[in-house]
């Protein structure tokens, strides 16, 4: 990177922290600290919703995704549309008029004490490490990319959101979101006409389009009716409608952020909002990626894309070996190069036939060296999220590239900061103000809550520093998460939609929500993405029938 | 359906923006990604 690239970065983290601080001023309570003083504008709310959401590494990882494997990730959030109307329609009316901080408080009003314990424990488990891997995995990436070490910038990302998060509380969170997120869709039209611009002469977008569609890269709407297939429209729209009603539903990280509008009906258009928009942007992500894949039809790749194990490679594999395995590559990548310009020209089957060939010779020659570097290190290797971090420093333009590289670190910082925030929120309101000390006064509390932040941004900082030790784990923790979000969604699904529903049906209802998606992930070979709704079906029927025989104690005159 | 949210006044005196009611707003919504799955579908499918 040049210095105008690393001054544009030094900048922005200058100008974030500032931002971040100034925006934050004159919490004097915790509603002002965790809700933003219930002042929020639903422009300001949605934006940061969605920031919330775009991590760093969906940023990085999609557009990965769509270079190696092709745009069909997007149906993923097919169901987003749909499950922000029903949001609206059902739990955000509750949450908004309880005046609740946390959403399994309102749990405790609509069912028990131990319900909420429980709901608001699996969330600070899983949300708490899986933090650590929010910071870890773009750091990882960013310190290849910038010739760092990974503590330096897993400080410096996770210190400086932590700085404005203790500050300013949600207020702050919110308004960087808003700036961060102007960032992120100013960087997503940049590097989209970038990538455009810099096909070569005679190459147009449409013929980048044909390229894409002969390798199956535009393949999006896969109709197989198969649970174990990934990404295929049905998973998208049904199983993906469940994941997006647990998490914007369910999850503290994405509640607290629509709690902060100033009415239900500024709540309610944040998430709308998101519901209009999501989708075409994960697209234009998507795309980005795939005319990344196209640019280098016609520029030369790398052998692998992470340049720290390229080194590696170097050093410790046999010369002679590696030497043949980079010219393979290199004729492979000019013969790919000669049949995709054939094909964009003719446009026949048999030119598309034969570039495909090219394009599957490439791979197998790229397979190789793959081979070598996991015979190396004796583990897995996989180099996805390094291909359009690779891309931005190696090939766009002086300035461009480092303002690229803050989007990454505006995608990550954002959801940090959310997440720290609903952290310390869940921790301080359904723990703090319940079991050690409920009326400690607004100073007391204000100076708890910001303790708190701190404490979680430090647990962040330490899970991502061990990451790479601790990487099974972090693994399982993260499968862990998966199992239990769907379940939750069934207990709030007991909770507004019937009357009916006990206590006794709830909690018991949750257990074996997660015991039967345990049961399903481990026993069958179901897609991950189908688990939120095996776990809320189970709940809520689970829930109806024991509610039926412990039905709910009548309520007191 | 469960125990119903009560409406506050400010709630119902709020301008829904754009569309008046909520729901000609969720219907807008659920249009508008209809219509963007059939262009995406389009986009997938289109002989460039």
């Amino acid at each position: 990177m040049s210095t105008l690239d690393w001054s544009v970065l030094a900048v922005y983290l200058v100008v974030i922290v500032a931002f971040g601080v100034w925006a934050g001023r004159g919490n004097k309570r915790i509603d002002d600290f965790f809700l933003a003083g219930r002042q929020m504008r639903w422009w300001a709310v949605g934006l940061s919703v969605m920031a919330t959401q775009i991590s760093a590494i969906t940023f990085v990882g999609t557009t990965g995704q769509a270079y190696t494997d092709g745009m069909r990730f997007l149906v993923v959030y097919f169901g987003l549309p749909f499950a922000m109307v029903i949001l609206c329609l059902t739990l955000v009316p509750f949450f908004y008029r309880a005046r609740v901080f946390t959403a399994y408080e309102y749990l405790e009003r609509r069912f028990d004490s131990r319900t909420r314990t429980l709901t608001s424990l699996l969330f600070l488990v899983s949300r708490g490490l899986s933090v650590g891997v929010t910071l870890y995995a773009p750091s990882l990436v960013l310190a290849v990319l910038l010739g760092w070490s990974e503590p330096a910038t897993i400080l410096l990302m996770g210190g400086s959101t932590i700085v404005y998060v203790i500050y300013g509380g949600n207020k702050s969170v919110i308004w960087t979101d808003v700036v961060q997120m102007a960032i992120i869709w100013f960087g997503i039209f940049l590097c989209f006409g970038v990538a455009l611009a810099q096909l070569p002469e005679g190459i147009h977008f449409q013929d980048a389009l044909a390229l894409a569609k002969a390798t199956g890269r535009l393949r999006i709407m896969d109709t197989s009716p198969s649970l174990t297939t990934p990404y295929t429209l049905w998973s998208g729209l049904i199983a993906g409608l469940f994941l997006m009603l647990s998490y914007f539903g369910c999850d503290q990280s994405q509640v607290q952020r629509y709690l902060s509008g100033s009415s239900l009906t500024q709540s309610r258009l944040s998430l709308l909002f998101n519901a209009f928009l999501k989708v075409p942007m994960q697209f234009l992500i998507l795309l980005t990626g795939v005319l990344v894949f196209v640019f280098y039809h016609f520029h030369p790749p790398p052998l692998l894309w992470n340049r720290v194990e390229m080194a590696r490679l170097e050093r410790q594999a046999p010369p002679e070996e590696l030497a043949q395995v980079k010219a393979r590559f290199e004729r492979a990548h000019a013969m790919r190069r000669i049949a995709a310009e054939h094909y964009a020209d003719t446009r026949t089957e048999v030119d598309a036939q034969l570039y495909r060939q090219a394009n599957t010779a490439l791979d197998g020659a790229r397979r190789e060296a793959t081979r070598m570097i996991e015979a190396i290190d004796h583990t897995a290797y996989n180099d996805t999220n390094y291909i359009f971090p690779s891309y931005i420093v190696s090939y766009l333009p002086r300035g461009l590239a480092g303002l690229v590289i803050a989007v990454i670190f505006a995608a990550a910082m954002s959801t940090l900061s959310g997440e720290l925030n609903s952290l310390a929120t869940a921790s301080m309101v359904d723990f703090y103000k319940r079991f050690v000390r409920p009326a400690g006064g607004d100073a007391h509390e204000l100076l708890v809550s910001r303790l708190l932040t701190a404490g979680w941004g430090g647990f962040a900082c330490l899970i991502a520093l061990q990451a790479g030790r601790l990487g099974s784990a972090i693994e399982v923790v993260n499968r862990f998460g998966s199992y239990f979000y769907g379940s939750i969604l069934g207990v709030f699904g007991l909770a507004v939609l019937t009357p009916r529903a006990s206590a006794i049906g709830a909690f018991w209802g949750l257990l074996v929500g997660m015991a039967t998606v345990w049961a399903v992930a481990t026993f069958t070979a179901v897609h991950f993405l189908w688990y939120n709704m095996v776990g809320a079906l189970t709940v809520f029927a689970v829930g109806l029938v024991l509610s039926r025989a412990f039905p709910p104690a009548p309520a007191t005159p | 359906m469960g125990p119903k949210p009560r409406n506050t006044p400010s709630d119902e005196q709020e301008r829904v923006p754009l569309f008046g009611t909520w729901p000609r707003i969720y219907a807008a919504v659920l249009v508008c990604a209809l219509v963007v799955m059939i262009l995406i579908a389009l986009f997938s499918s289109w002989n460039y």
